[in-house]
């Protein structure tokens, strides 16, 4: 049963079959504690410093735009009928979108056992978690009354009423919170044996009992680890299942309702393929900046960097299948609404949209065919930038510009976000680096049990391959 | 050597070959327990070990299948049965739609029992006494080291013999635990600590409460979206040529499923008859709506609800005052229907019967507000 964390046997391949090294040099499994817990008790750089004063300056402006939108209400928005759903929509569904790039490392890679997400599989688990908290925010404060939010989940109460189940938007509640607590779970059960080898390295009194309640006495005992690796492995399948259900809900919340622009079956697909798109891309801006400032690119190989970014090369073909296909739709419809819907995008008011995201999610990656751009910082982060960009000018134009136009012409009303839009904006995104820096500094951001584990000579039959 | 016996001896092993070598031997020779402990899991140990499969499996199918019926019952029971409620024409138990939420309770069921079950069930974790945890051992072992425990279990252990045997069998060091000191009793300190904590936080706890019941009520409501440039309903606008906002409804249509409702004052109203008899079954009905509909401003008695007076200005109506006692069923229907003062139409939300109903319950309350003492059964 213990195949499940097998290393394949690839003697046996030809040449153009076996992997490449997931790992450069000669490093033994003391030495991965060593080099990654050791960052977990260093003094942080100056350049930390510097990054966290920014990311918690930009966190606070946000907050403080939270808090103006609390005391006068949501009338500080710039949103208004018939665009409704404005930026809280669309922040919601990119910041979703983000963190479904770590479960499918974590989740859908450790179920094809691919070797090369070990390294990478706890900073992008981390990553999600915290992309959904940020996502979380935005329909929490949208409502408008947040301490009210209880209302959404179904309790007993005196007027005797329950949510309707058979609206989208109390799926997309269950989904994500589901999505959170799961994730959550998943990150914790990963990070048990490596916060218990934390708690057996640390000497500060303080951190020990830290470590160690968090660790919950983990001992790597074997009878243990048997159930530890059934339980991680069936999570995993059902962490994939989940994955793809929660971006698909989050469609449904579009694709369900009868507006034209939104009411098409392509829309779950597309939706969960543009949430991996935008993940990578986000997992590779970060991923390059913890690689080199804490010199892992032993551990993170270019390898790494170049499977993800193949990875994003692929998403964004099949967005461009997704483009195509809204186009074929709105002309296969025969439907006048939907085709100039279809149009507005393209020819409308908010086209710049339309073409940004069409440039920075389509025609940009597609230098990822170059074996340079997959290979150098330069080229890499040009492309995570666009396409991060253009993910979130996709669900700008897929609300603003399908809401702006509606079905009466009287209401017809041109969107533009006010500067506590930006704001929040800005917020969300200093609390997403905030975590993400806070995590770098206080937990380790490559699993070191996982790694430990595809070294070679890790396995008892495998002992004498690679460097013994 | 202390006076208190041994725990278990520990052998340390440099790599998990050495390991699994060492096993087979040492297993044929003791009958204590034999537990290894590794940095990550190693391939094969648990047959080596003897170890019986593990039940997560079964354990999460079970659980899955529990969370499916329960999301899916629970559904079918809010949305058909206990509200039932009816949205976008579909019928009362529309399973289609609930599928999205039965998938994620099912999800969370599984995933839960496989990490819970796993930690807590099968692994007795969090378990912060256990004496592998404060030895020399396990900094080593999680680090690159595996080790090999003899366990005494409920008997007796030779420490000098096993050490030897784990030595011959590879070990590059040994070491013995010892059994752990009995746990003594908590000192009063603690308890007093405690106990004063708890306090603190009891005093504190209701202080926030009590602050946030006498403000929240009274904070105005948000009306910064009212006030905004908008279009109105029956507002001007230069878009259309005849100036209106709105346009006219196709003529001579209505809406699918309606019965135009034609009667244009409550002065009119007070003619219609009551269709609903006044059974049972037709009073619980008339609560059902009530509760649901109504009572969140009419209050749950029917006497009007003061917190909406504090928070909106608005003064829902006392329902089982005379006034409402004289009202004929007919002119409480039209209100129902048509609305009155601050209170919007109803009649998209509540269907014909349960309009019905819902009077029947109010005359309900009314008496039941306003009772006599001859309505006390002898």
């Amino acid at each position: 049963m213990n195949s499940d964390v097998a290393v394949l046997p690839e003697s046996g391949l030809p040449e153009g079959l076996r992997q490449p090294p997931v790992l450069i040099g000669e490093i033994r499994p003391g030495g991965v504690d060593d080099q990654v817990l050791s960052h977990v008790f260093e003094k942080p750089p100056k350049a930390w410093f510097i990054a966290f004063a920014c990311t918690s300056a930009a966190l606070l402006i946000g907050l403080a735009m939270i808090g103006y939108t609390l005391a006068v209400g949501i009338g500080a928005w710039g949103n208004n009928m018939p665009v409704a759903w404005a930026f809280a929509i669309i922040n919601f569904v990119f910041w979703v979108g983000i963190g479904h790039a770590g479960t499918l490392i974590s989740a859908i890679l450790l179920l094809f056992r691919a070797r090369w997400r070990n390294a990478i599989s706890r900073f992008s688990e981390a990553m999600t978690i915290f992309a959904v908290m940020c996502a979380g925010i935005f329909p929490l404060i949208h409502v408008g009354r947040p301490w009210l939010a209880f209302f959404l989940f179904p309790y007993p109460n005196q007027r005797g009423i329950w949510p309707n189940f058979r609206s989208p938007l109390i799926w997309d509640v269950v989904a994500v919170s589901t999505y959170f607590s799961v994730s959550l779970l998943f990150w914790y059960l990963g990070l048990m044996p490596d916060l218990a080898s934390l708690r057996d390295r640390t000497r500060t009194k303080t951190r020990k009992l830290v470590y160690s309640v968090l660790a919950l006495g983990w001992r790597g005992a074997a009878s243990h680890w048997q159930h530890y690796e059934r339980a991680y492995l069936i999570i995993a399948g059902l962490a994939t299942g989940l994955v793809l259900s929660v971006h698909s809900v989050v469609s449904f919340d579009f694709a369900v309702s009868l507006l034209p622009g939104w009411h098409m079956t392509i829309f779950p697909p597309y939706f969960v393929t543009g949430a991996i798109f935008a993940g990578f891309a986000m997992v590779v801006m970060a991923l390059v900046v913890v690689r080199s400032t804490m010199h892992l690119e032993n551990l993170i190989t270019e390898y790494h960097l170049e499977v993800m970014n193949k990875v994003i090369l692929t998403c964004s073909c099949l967005m461009g299948y997704a483009y195509l296909l809204e186009g074929f739709t709105a002309w296969y419809s025969m439907n006048s609404y939907v085709h100039h819907t279809f149009m507005q995008y393209i020819a409308g008011t908010y086209r710049w949209a339309g073409w940004t995201t069409i440039t920075c999610n389509i025609l940009i990656p597609q230098l990822l065919w170059s074996r340079w751009f997959r290979r150098h910082y330069a080229g890499m982060i040009f492309v995570a930038v666009a396409v991060t960009i253009g993910m979130w000018f996709e669900r700008f134009v897929i609300i603003v510009s399908s809401l702006h136009q509606d079905f009466l012409p009287s209401a017809w009303h041109i969107y533009r976000p006010t500067i506590v839009d930006y704001g929040i904006l800005l917020g969300s995104f200093g609390l997403f680096f905030t975590l993400v820096l806070l995590f770098a500094r206080v937990l380790p951001v490559i699993a070191t049990t996982e790694m430990k584990m595809v070294l070679p000579g890790s396995q008892p039959h495998h002992q004498g391959r690679g460097h013994e | 050597m202390s006076k208190r016996s041994a725990f278990s001896v520990v052998g340390i092993f440099e790599s998990p070959q050495l390991l699994m070598n060492a096993i087979p031997g040492i297993k044929a020779k003791v009958t204590a327990r034999l537990e290894a402990y590794t940095p990550y899991p190693i391939e094969g140990i648990d047959r080596l070990l003897g170890l019986r499969k593990s039940p997560i499996g079964g354990m999460v199918l079970v659980m899955g299948i529990i969370g499916a019926i329960a999301g899916l019952s629970f559904e079918l029971w809010t949305s058909g049965v206990d509200y039932p409620l009816r949205t976008a024409g579909k019928p009362y138990f529309s399973w289609e739609a609930f599928i999205p939420v039965m998938f994620e309770v099912t999800v969370l069921f599984a995933t839960f029992t496989a990490g819970l079950g796993m930690l807590l069930l099968l692994n007795r974790l969090p378990l912060f006494r256990h004496p592998m945890l404060r030895s020399k051992a396990l900094p080593l072992v999680t680090r690159d080291k595996f080790a090999l425990a003899v366990e005494a279990g409920a008997g007796e252990l030779d420490p000098e013999a096993v050490a030897k045997m784990l030595q011959e069998s590879g070990a590059e060091s040994v070491e013995v635990i010892e059994m752990p000191a009995p746990a003594g009793p908590l000192s009063p300190v603690f308890f007093f600590n405690a106990f004063a904590a708890l306090a603190v936080s009891c005093v504190l706890a209701g202080l926030l409460t009590y602050w946030a019941t006498k403000l929240f009520p009274i904070l105005p409501p948000m009306v910064h979206m009212l006030d905004q440039p908008r279009l109105d309903p029956q507002r001007a606008d230069s878009f259309f040529t005849d100036g209106f906002g709105m346009r006219m409804p196709v003529p001579e249509t209505v809406t699918h499923d309606s019965v135009p409702y034609t009667i244009r004052s409550q002065d009119y109203a007070g003619s219609l008859v009551n269709p609903m008899p006044r059974s049972e079954s037709v009073l619980h009905r008339g609560r059902q709506a009530y509760t649901n509909y109504c009572a969140v401003c009419h209050g749950v008695l029917g006497n009007g609800s003061p917190s909406l007076t504090a928070a909106y200005g608005a003064k829902p109506a006392n329902l089982v005052s005379q006034k409402f006692i004289d009202l004929p069923d007919g002119k409480i229907y039209h209100v129902i229907m048509a609305g009155k003062n601050a209170m919007p139409s109803y009649a998209a939300d509540i269907v014909e019967s349960d309009r019905w109903a819902a009077i029947h319950y109010v005359r309900v309350l009314q008496r039941a507000m306003n009772a006599k003492d001859e309505d006390i059964p002898k």
